[in-house]
């Protein structure tokens, strides 16, 4: 039978027309689809092939170059490797870290916290997970096929830091470190960026950070490059000068070293305020830092009894003993309480306010002048004259005189030095000042607790008549156009009486080159002025905090204080040595820094060799030690 | 067999609409391919099918219809072979080795089964089809689905449906029946995805309606699709300078995705030039099916015509990230030796029954 019903083929062509009405209205429906993605959307998903196939390469800044005062380099810039996921581009994260911890010889776990931390951020912005990754694990990357086993892992050649010098003069430079958060959001930097987190790399990152550049570049949709489109170089940070003397640096450090003593140091310029070299000891090796610290030298750094990261010559206080006694002098003799030729009768103590106060020479002094109880640095002379100036007023000298507060030297966080007065323990405790207490302050115990750098910054203002200049460590910058010189620091303090300046100069000089405790920084011709002092350690901690300390924990802590030489002083500053037991230790350190200064203004090469004296109470083996707690308040 | 007058009754328009897609598609597979050699391959292949088209086009399809039953046998003979001795791919055994390329038996089944049921819901006398034919139908078309699902290919697999449903829609079918079988289906639904549906298959079902589950995986594909085709904008970027496709972004893109990147290389222009080719074969077709001398060839046409409207419709609508990512071609334009041949032989077969509409 052929042929299908009248019906049927009725049947059939409507069903036919249904088929045709229904295609007709998809393709109108995709076609609508299409217009919508394509031209009302296009502008949307133009951007997202963009951002797929365009990459903006960060290329981070070369920081700036430093130098000492002669030119000297101190930090330059060396290659590092980056090794660097890039998430969108990883398929299987998991397996890319896996294979990329496996083959870079890194811990799989910090690879993952790494990446944890910056999940917050855009996928398409590689995250360093290998900082300063060494030429073998570079190879061992590169050599894997990176678009198949790989994918995602861009391998960067990044400007690092170095330090020729290894950790000499760490506390000055600082190091740098990835960016924080809250810094990062303040200063607008890029997450990733490497800023100066201490020293000078810190004050003056702004200067030292440079632009980074930009480099737009097509990869592919594993994260390859294909093509670099466009180029913005990177500028490199300025190039800065600081006013260290590297030869003197180096003298103090090897002094200290020499003496197997650790500490502070701090040589200035009296007539400027430049910093000559600035020292504290143990040290830290800032190229450990340049590329990102890993955690174990980290928690190294900080967990170290000795605590190499802080900075004692800026954030040590310390109670600044008999170096404090030319402030009382200073104090007394221009306030018109005594002449330099009045006169005191040390028995080896005298009694006030109804307590016996001990001179350090059993037998006393006998009658000394103003010159001599400075020589010999006599107690019970600096106790009646600071009883009759009155804790107020060594206060109001200490200030005038740069010693009390902070200096403003341009390193950051520098400790406040305390010289107290009657409205300070006021505030403090609530409890008005006894005047039982001014007799310990004269003589630098008590509360007084002063920092390296303040106490040197003191004796510069001696040194200079009374008018000192801030200390700080920037010489010049080169702003692209030659070296340009920072400008120069205004002066402060007030010009002292002459008859001041030269009872207080001699008497400092006469501690050197007479009868004083400073015979160890005499260095023929130079007239060599200054002070010792001692830090008592024990006395102010206590029997409780002995205990489980070594020996050499609780020694006390040497002072040495000077400049030279004695008339239009050119340098100045303070030996800080760490369970010296007394400042007559400290000073051969001071001495070699003086000689070194000569020998190199009179162009004497090659520089003098420190020798430790022969008597010097210099610990062979010493056993672990701990700073006094005293430092830190 | 081909006689001389015949020729005069070829649809030329429908075969240049053909060939000109074919032609389309193999510069869209040079440009996606960045300018490699799979052109040529797609050219060999173009030349098969036409070989393929001609033959189908030779054999009056009232022959044909008569051996459909050993056309339909030996197609799924080769399945099953398939399943035992296929070549495994992409996760999947479809292929058998040939010397020149790798044939997928698959490809040409929809066509088996277009003939097979043409032949059954033909020689039926009845204005409708009986629920005997229903079954017997359905059973034809479960047979290989199952084979072609094992392999397992769901895609194509599922272009076996259309056939069945096309051919018993126009063939009459009550459509009290065919709402019972919808309700059917959407109750039977739950029970295929718990039971019948792997692991990865339900995955890239749940990534279809948020793709932001896996977006690095199926979802992946997807979004990168929905950025191709709207980056694409009203004129396009140009031969070759689409990014999307041609840097790697989208997966399998001269195959699958071919029309993403006609998309994003000749934007709305092109896609409307490349939908409007498609609809016009495709009411050409239907207008085939109306004109054919017999129910067997309205049959055979709407059987052919399905499982190629629906690829159409799918693999457009997943190219702009409108449907799970699946692995259906479009065809005449994807790369794909088997497909190309196939679908040649599918429109050989609907010219056939158009020529031969005065035919006895």
């Amino acid at each position: 039978m052929a042929g299908p019903s009248l019906v049927d083929r009725r049947t059939t062509a409507a069903r036919l027309t249904a088929l045709s009405v229904t295609v007709v209205a998809v393709f109108c429906a995709l076609a609508v689809a299409f217009w919508y993605f394509q031209v009302i959307e296009n502008a949307t998903y133009l951007r997202m092939a963009e951002n797929n196939h365009l990459r903006r390469l960060s290329l981070r800044a070369p920081r700036g170059v430093m130098f000492d005062r002669d030119g000297t380099l101190l930090v330059e810039n060396r290659d590092a490797f980056t090794i660097s996921i890039l998430r969108e581009n990883s398929a299987n994260l998991d397996q890319t870290i896996q294979r990329l911890s496996a083959a870079a010889g890194v811990d799989e776990q910090q690879v993952r916290d790494t990446i944890r931390r910056h999940r917050g951020e855009p996928s398409y912005r590689p995250i360093v997970v290998i900082d300063d990754a060494t030429l073998s694990q570079v190879s061992a990357v590169l050599a894997r096929r990176l678009d198949h086993e790989l994918p995602g892992v861009v391998v960067e050649r990044v400007p690092a830091r170095r330090y020729p010098s290894v950790g000499l003069g760490a506390h000055v430079l600082g190091y740098v470190g990835e960016v924080g958060e809250t810094q990062m959001a303040a200063e607008g930097l890029r997450s990733g960026s490497l800023v100066g987190q201490s020293g000078v790399e810190k004050t003056y990152n702004a200067l030292l950070m440079g632009a980074d550049g930009e480099r737009r570049v097509m990869v592919n949709s594993v994260g390859r490059e294909i093509t670099t489109l466009d180029e913005l170089p990177a500028s490199e940070g300025r190039r800065v000068k600081l006013t260290i003397d590297y030869a003197l640096q180096q003298a103090a450090e090897e002094a200290f070293h020499g003496l197997g003593y650790e500490g502070a140091a701090v040589i200035l310029d009296p007539r400027s305020g430049e910093v000559l070299a600035l020292v504290s000891l143990p040290a830290y090796d800032p190229n450990d830092f340049a590329a990102g610290i890993d955690r174990a030298t980290w928690s190294q750094l900080n967990t170290d009894r000795l605590r190499p990261l802080q900075n004692r010559a800026i954030q040590g206080r310390y109670s600044p003993g008999s170096t404090f006694k030319a402030v009382v002098a200073v104090a007394a003799l221009e306030e018109g309480v005594i002449t330099p030729d009045f006169t005191v009768t040390c028995r080896g103590g005298a009694t006030f306010y109804g307590r016996f106060f001990k001179c350090h020479l059993k037998g006393g002094h006998g009658t000394v002048d103003l010159r001599h109880a400075i020589e010999k640095s006599c107690n019970t002379y600096f106790y009646t004259i600071g009883n009759m100036v009155g804790v107020d007023r060594l206060n109001k000298w200490a200030t005038l005189l740069g010693l009390a507060g902070r200096t403003g030297i341009d390193l950051p966080n520098e400790s406040e030095s305390l010289v107290p007065s009657t409205a300070w323990k006021l505030a403090r405790t609530g409890e008005k000042w006894y005047a039982g207490e001014t007799i310990s302050v004269s003589i630098g115990q008590g509360q007084v607790s002063v920092t390296p750098l303040s106490l040197a910054s003191m004796y510069a203002a001696v040194a200079n008549g009374g008018v000192h200049y801030p200390p700080h460590l920037l010489k010049a910058v080169d702003d692209g156009g030659g070296w340009k010189d920072a400008d120069p620091q205004a002066p402060r303090g007030v010009r002292l009486k002459p008859e001041t300046v030269s009872a207080l100069h001699d008497g400092l000089w006469m501690v050197v080159n007479g009868a004083g405790t400073g015979g160890r920084a005499r260095v023929a011709g130079r007239d060599v002025s200054g002070k010792t002092g001692t830090a008592q350690v024990i006395s102010i901690q206590g029997a409780k905090q002995a205990a489980g300390r070594t020996e050499m924990d609780l020694r006390d802590h040497g002072w040495f204080a000077f400049f030279a030489p004695r008339d239009n002083p050119e340098i100045a500053g303070v030996i800080f040595a760490e369970h010296g037991e007394h400042g007559s230790n400290a000073a051969p350190i001071a001495r070699h820094v003086i000689e070194t200064y000569f020998a190199k203004k009179a162009g004497i090469k090659p520089y003098p060799v420190f020798v430790a004296p022969a008597v010097a109470a210099a610990p062979a083996a010493v056993p672990p030690r701990t700073p006094p707690g005293a430092a830190d308040r | 067999m081909f006689e001389r007058r015949l020729y005069h009754y070829v649809d030329w328009p429908l075969l240049g609409a053909v060939y000109l897609l074919c032609a389309i598609g193999v510069v869209m597979i040079y440009s996606a391919s960045g300018g490699a050699r799979l052109y040529l391959t797609q050219l060999a292949a173009i030349g098969l099918g036409t070989i393929a088209l001609l033959v189908c086009l030779g054999i009056d399809y009232r022959s044909l219809a008569d051996r459909s039953h050993l056309i339909y046998g030996a197609i799924v003979l080769m399945l099953v072979y398939v399943l035992v001795f296929g070549v495994v791919r992409g996760g999947g055994r479809r292929w058998i080795s040939l010397p020149l390329f790798n044939l997928q038996p698959s490809e040409f089944m929809k066509f088996g089964l277009a003939l097979v049921l043409a032949r059954l819901f033909g020689d039926s006398r009845n204005r409708t089809p009986s629920g005997r034919d229903l079954a017997i139908g359905g059973a034809l078309t479960a047979l290989p689905l199952l084979l072609i699902a094992r392999q397992p290919d769901l895609g194509t697999a599922a272009t076996l449906v259309p056939v069945l449903l096309g051919a018993a829609f126009v063939a009459g079918m009550r459509l009290k029946v065919a709402g019972i079988l919808l309700a059917l289906a959407v109750v039977a639904s739950p029970v295929v995805w718990t039971v019948g549906l792997q692991d990865y298959q339900r995955g890239r079902v749940l990534t279809f309606v948020d793709p932001s589950r896996d977006p690095l995986g199926a979802g992946y594909q997807q979004i990168q699709a929905r950025i191709t085709v709207g980056a694409g904008g009203l004129l396009g970027k140009g031969f070759m300078k689409g990014t999307q496709g041609q840097q790697g972004f989208l997966p399998v893109a001269h195959n699958d995705f071919i029309f993403s990147v006609l998309a994003e290389e000749h934007g709305f222009v092109g896609v409307l030039a490349v939908l409007g080719l498609y609809a016009f074969i495709v009411l050409r077709t239907i207008e085939t099916a109306r004109l054919a001398r017999d129910r067997l060839g309205t049959l055979l046409v709407v059987g052919a015509l399905a499982s190629f409207t629906f690829q159409v419709f799918y693999n457009v609508s997943m190219s702009a990230g409108l449907a799970p990512v699946k692995g259906l071609t479009l065809p005449l334009m994807s790369y794909g030796g088997s497909s190309v041949i196939a679908t040649l032989a599918g429109i050989g077969l609907i010219l056939n029954v158009r020529m031969r509409r005065f035919t006895n």
